[in-house]
């Protein structure tokens, strides 16, 4: 008899499962559940089209409809599965039930509505869904001021798009400085002077405390620093697991709300594996589950899921979050954790601090590179970093993650071989500048205390 | 065991919350362009006992109690990173 699969949820994981199962198991019947009309575009890029860095939202779209159900799949868009029932092997969707051998949960996440009055006022704008962002575009030329809520990543990147676009933007946050849960301060200082030069003003330090409006639609917000005139707000608070359904239907949540899975992406219940936003999974140098990371996380567990749903045997690794973003003219990374989050943690760390050049100095196009590295006392073994500049924070980021992974040292660092090509890279590496002020640094603090030096890079 | 999964949920929420506030409060300091993060009434003994003692604790202490309190993930293979030793230059005479 033929295996069915069913994937709920048609996001990155969502996607990556259903294809990914279809191609490791022709045979399979593998069936998809969205509650949305549309599948297999970047919900990451909506930013950066509001500020006219993509010309439209199409450009987002990778594939259609059409070309998932010619491979094979069995789609069920605007279909919303209101109950699992794990003892019998079925969803339940439009009032019918349909049975399954194997089940992936890609719910994915939603976001944090603010619990102040007014809060269901119209014109709050949470960015998520496409066609919602499209009539949302539409509505920004008639507007003039908008409030965004919320310094993380995506308040970060909306703030900066629709400045650039002309709007006045005011940027609201409890927080003492942009990204204050990731970034260190350091760090987010010429983050702040790019954003301030794009026409966003920012209002640091301040809650939010209601809306007002006149009658159905937001005009105002009112904050702890004095009210704000707005045409619209949008809300980039925290991002939730939409773990609901998972949690009726018995699987075990974990202490961020997500649902609890093992290194190949089952859940708590046989047959039953979840990936993407909806799960926590451990950081690789605490153990401690996060979630809610990037869509290339959720593409890998997804295809996790897939392949051990089709009886293959894969495993994904713990975590170390290599991440970037572009924050108005400047951009910044890092991977792991950096003195905010070690600080917070009470983890122990040394520091090494560089600073080079993107390309040879000469070239033009050459930007500075500012490089920070946290590293383990004693072992020096790197734990995380921050990075900040023009270009090249991206590979960096990347590299340094991987390094980590394996255990890399400040003086393997510190002695890596690097590429020296004037228009793209310089003859001394940002991150081995780093790695050598660290060890010269500590060298020197070892020899000042009367011991004998241990590192000798 | 749904109300235990709730609790150790909250207590991790609370207490990174009242953790990074009092890290942001103390690496802001004097950082040009940085301001106090808004601190409400609430939160009191987390801000006053909570925070202080948790930094008193040493980090491999704190891994453990973790550990036991199951609050770190099950089911997953901790990654090795096993450093070689530290490449060393040859000493100058050589």
């Amino acid at each position: 008899m033929t295996e069915r699969l069913i994937v709920i949820g048609g996001g990155g994981a969502g996607t990556a499962a259903a294809t990914v199962a279809r191609r490791l198991n022709p045979d399979m019947k593998v069936t998809l559940f969205t509650e949305f009309p549309d599948i297999a575009y970047s919900p990451c890029g909506i930013p950066f089209v509001h500020g006219g860095e993509i010309p439209k939202f199409e450009d987002l779209f990778l594939s259609t409809v059409e070309r998932y159900v010619a491979d094979g799949l069995d789609m069920r868009m605007e279909t919303t599965v209101t109950d699992v029932d794990l003892a019998r092997g079925t969803v339940t969707a439009r009032n019918t039930h349909e049975g399954f051998d194997k089940l992936v949960v890609c719910t994915g996440f939603v976001w944090e509505k603010p619990d102040v009055p007014g809060a269901n006022l119209e014109g709050l704008h949470y960015v998520k869904d496409i066609r919602a962002a499209m009539e949302f575009d539409k509505r920004l030329d008639d507007m003039r001021r908008i409030v965004v809520i919320g310094a993380g990543p995506l308040g970060v990147e909306m703030a900066g798009n629709l400045g650039h676009r002309g709007l006045h933007v005011d940027f609201v946050d409890e927080g003492p400085w942009v990204l204050s849960e990731v970034l260190d301060p350091d760090v987010a200082e010429p983050v702040h002077e790019s954003l301030t030069e794009r026409g966003v003003t920012l209002r640091l330090g301040t809650r939010v405390e209601g809306f007002s409006g006149d009658g159905t639609r937001v005009r105002a917000v009112a904050t702890s620093g004095g009210e704000l005139e707005c045409d619209a707000v949008i809300v980039c608070l925290r991002k939730l697991p939409s773990s609901g359904l998972a949690e009726v239907a018995g699987l075990e949540l974990g202490t961020t709300g997500g649902i609890v899975v093992d290194e190949r992406m089952q859940t708590s219940a046989a047959n039953v594996w979840a990936a993407g936003d909806v799960v926590e999974v451990p950081h690789g140098l605490s153990m401690l589950p996060i979630r809610g990371l990037t869509g290339s996380h959720a593409y890998a567990q997804g295809r996790t899921a897939a392949f051990n749903a089709t009886g293959h045997d894969l495993v994904y690794d713990p975590v170390w979050v290599p991440w970037g973003m572009v924050a108005g003219e400047y951009t910044i990374g890092g991977f792991s954790i950096g003195e905010m989050l070690a600080t917070a943690m009470g983890v122990p760390y040394v520091l090494a601090k560089g600073v080079g050049v993107s390309r040879a100095r000469y070239y033009p196009g050459a930007t500075r590179t500012h490089v920070k590295l946290l590293a383990e006392p004693g072992t020096l073994r790197i734990i995380g970093c921050q990075i900040h500049g023009g270009e090249g924070v991206k590979e960096r980021a990347d590299f340094l993650a991987f390094a980590a992974k394996r255990g890399a040292t400040l003086a393997d660092l510190a002695w890596m071989e690097n590429i020296y090509s004037p228009p793209i890279g310089a003859l001394f590496e940002p991150i081995a500048i780093a790695a050598q002020n660290g060890l010269a640094e500590l060298r020197d603090r070892e020899r000042a205390a009367g011991r004998e030096a241990v590192v000798t890079a | 065991m749904r109300r235990l999964a709730r609790l150790k949920r909250r207590l991790r929420e609370r207490s990174e919350h009242y953790l990074l506030l009092d890290a942001a409060r103390r690496l802001g300091r004097g950082v040009p362009g940085t301001v106090t993060p808004f601190e409400g009434r609430e939160g009191l003994l987390w801000r006053r006992l909570f925070v202080p003692l948790y930094r008193r604790v040493p980090w491999a202490f704190k891994r453990r109690a973790m550990d036991s309190l199951k609050m770190t993930a099950s089911g997953w293979t901790p990654p090795e990173r096993r450093p070689r030793q530290p490449w060393r230059p040859p000493p100058r005479n050589q």
